[in-house]
């Protein structure tokens, strides 16, 4: 559609706009003959707003001739066809208003003064429609000039949207903090243990910095990470976490955002098992169902106390990334019934290979790789 | 306090391995005992109540109930060790208020410096509150959300959408929520500053008013009202408090 059709006052403006040039057309007709403003006008103003509707013709033209300086020919010829038919289709219009117009017994000569000025109108006419050829460039300019701003912001908002996940992986520390008091816990009475707790801190953040720098990542990775944190969190909290999971083995593959289901996770430990007395379970399942994949992340809630509010802002997070890899093709939703909190995530079930280039090098090294983002 | 007497201590934290380490690190410290550990606020405030401590070692997170919250409704004076893992907690207040606090994971000989602030603590009588010293701590101030009360050993918390209205009763305020009331020791302007203002209004020198509950306003007298709530009970609204509602109304 026509940029100017897209809102009402543009619509109207864009008429305004043409207000001057239905005054320049009448007095350029009603001048030279010293045929009177008012006939200049009758004939004018039909006459303009005829080439006010002609000149929205140009958009299209001009978008379909990119002003690229390639196929010289094409766009020459074009645009002097075009100027060339409109020009004539003008004229012949404006006739059609004179020879009516001189039915009437005030305007006996307007025809034949009409046909007398034609040359004139022609002129007039050649000029407008050039002027808004050139109008139509300098706006497609701007509109291009806006687009490759947009793309760049776009460009920037995924660039920080990876330098978030990266960081995302880093830093938690709370986790981290709470982790490490476990291991100098663990270190008088287990010492065995703490050895073992240390390997699993080690583990995980290795790599969720090995992970936060890519993409996508099959389930099977995703869902490995968020074990060991689940693990790491049982030792903090004892019996209160316990963990269930039922993943379907043909959803492994599937490629997904790379730390998508880590806060998730995590807010389910936090809100569901932290925050209770009694603790209870966390239950991780992913099914492949006809082109789609169902993840779900399960929690205890506390009626008392509504999961939404805190667990909001990482769902929300979840979405938005989603919603930006996928339109349209993802949901998630968060449904809180007879004391459980739960999150499901779909989307859409892909069999390729995440990331071709990049991710290829890094999966078939995948230590090397983790070593030098640590360093 | 008598030399001879150790000091009584209860370590309050949610993960068994903090309340391990803790223990361990004060094995060596023969001056303290460790008379209590406890999982969560609610088992922390039955402590108090039961065996007055001496000192407690208070976690911030912790299920229902958070450090800050137990705090509030522990009245006796009592030194208190905040350990937290995490370090955006106001720390100011602590550090003006409560004995000290530890950051997890800490050192040995970190704890023992908070010893040292808490042993010096222990036996003067407190400058400020333990309420005050809750409300001071408080990260933000945002009104709250419930509103607890301590009846002996027990903790009723009350979300701030179930409470009526509340009166004042000499040194307390009497909390009416769904048909029960609950006393509680503060002032009805404590109590008013920490809840929105925008729902609970000031209706009278002693009444605090939940604005969901009004059903409407009748002139009783010259110059005052009585509010009628939604399950018929009447209020005095004073002229002050009046125009306070009439604001709020707007």
């Amino acid at each position: 559609m026509h940029p100017v059709l897209a809102r009402r006052i543009r619509v109207e403006l864009y008429l305004a706009a043409w207000l001057p040039v239905v005054a320049l057309v009448s007095a350029t007709l009603a001048v030279p003959e010293h045929r009177g403003l008012l006939e200049g006008a009758l004939i004018g103003a039909p006459l303009t707003l005829l080439a006010a509707f002609m000149c929205m013709a140009q958009w299209p033209m001009c978008r379909a001739l990119p002003l690229d300086g390639r196929n010289l020919l094409r766009f020459t010829v074009s645009h002097v066809l075009s100027l060339v038919v409109s020009v004539a289709l003008w004229v012949a219009a404006g006739s059609v208003v004179a020879y009516v117009l001189q039915h009437h017994p005030s305007f006996p000569d307007a025809f034949s003064r009409y046909r007398f000025d034609a040359p004139l109108i022609s002129a007039l006419g050649a000029l407008l429609f050039f002027c808004v050829t050139m109008l139509s460039y300098l706006m497609i300019s701007f509109e291009d000039a806006r687009d490759a701003e947009r793309l760049a912001l776009e460009a920037q908002v995924q660039t920080r949207d990876a330098e978030l996940r990266a960081l995302r992986a880093q830093i938690n520390p709370h986790f981290l903090f709470n982790g490490l008091n476990a291991v100098a816990s663990l270190a008088g009475s287990d010492p065995v243990r703490a050895r073992t707790m240390c390997v699993m801190l080690a583990d995980f953040l290795r790599r969720s910095l090995a992970l936060g720098g890519r993409r996508e990542i099959p389930l099977e990775e995703e869902l490995d990470l968020a074990e060991r944190y689940l693990e790491i969190e049982r030792v903090r909290f004892g019996d209160r976490l316990k963990l269930e999971h039922d993943i379907d083995p043909a959803a492994l593959g599937c490629p997904v955002p790379a730390l998508l289901l880590q806060p998730l996770v995590e807010n389910a430990v936090t809100h569901g098992i932290a925050h209770s007395i009694e603790g209870g379970v966390v239950r991780l399942t992913a099914r492949r169902i006809a082109g789609r994949l169902e993840i779900t992340v399960e929690n205890p809630a506390d009626p008392e106390r509504p999961a939404s509010r805190g667990q909001g802002l990482g769902v929300a997070n979840v979405k938005s990334r989603l919603a930006s890899l996928h339109p349209g093709a993802t949901r998630v939703e968060c449904i809180e019934s007879g004391g459980r909190y739960r999150v499901e995530v779909v989307l859409p079930a892909v069999d390729r290979e995440p990331e071709a280039g990049a991710t290829q090098t890094q999966s078939a090294t995948p230590t090397s790789g983790a070593a030098v983002e640590v360093a | 306090m008598n030399a001879s007497e150790r000091i009584r201590a209860v370590i309050v934290d949610d993960e068994p391995l903090a309340r391990q380490l803790l223990r361990e690190y004060l094995s060596v410290h023969h001056d303290i005992e460790v008379v209590a550990e406890c999982e969560n606020g609610f088992e922390a405030i039955k402590v108090v109540a039961e065996t007055p401590p001496h000192l407690m070692f208070l976690d911030i997170q912790m299920p229902k109930l958070d450090g800050f919250e137990v705090l509030e409704l522990i009245d006796r004076d009592l030194a208190v060790i905040f350990v937290t893992a995490y370090d955006q907690h106001a720390l100011r207040a602590f550090e003006v208020h409560a004995a000290d606090y530890l950051l997890k994971p800490f050192s040995p000989e970190r704890l023992a410096d908070a010893l040292n602030h808490a042993r010096a603590r222990i036996g003067k009588p407190s400058v400020v509150s333990a309420t005050r010293l809750a409300a001071d701590a408080r990260p933000d101030r945002k009104p709250a959300e419930r509103i607890l009360v301590r009846d002996q050993a027990k903790v009723h918390v009350l979300g701030v959408e179930k409470v009526d209205y509340i009166e004042a009763q000499d040194d307390y305020v009497c909390i009416h929520a769904g048909g029960e009331r609950y006393l509680k020791g503060q002032t009805l302007g404590d109590i008013e500053e920490s809840l929105d203002p925008a729902r609970f209004v000031r209706i009278h020198r002693s009444y605090l008013m939940n604005l969901d509950r009004l059903e409407r306003l009748e002139p009783y007298a010259k110059d005052s009202r009585v509010a009628i709530l939604k399950d018929g009970r009447e209020l005095p609204v004073s002229r002050a408090g009046y125009a306070r509602l009439r604001e709020l109304m707007e």
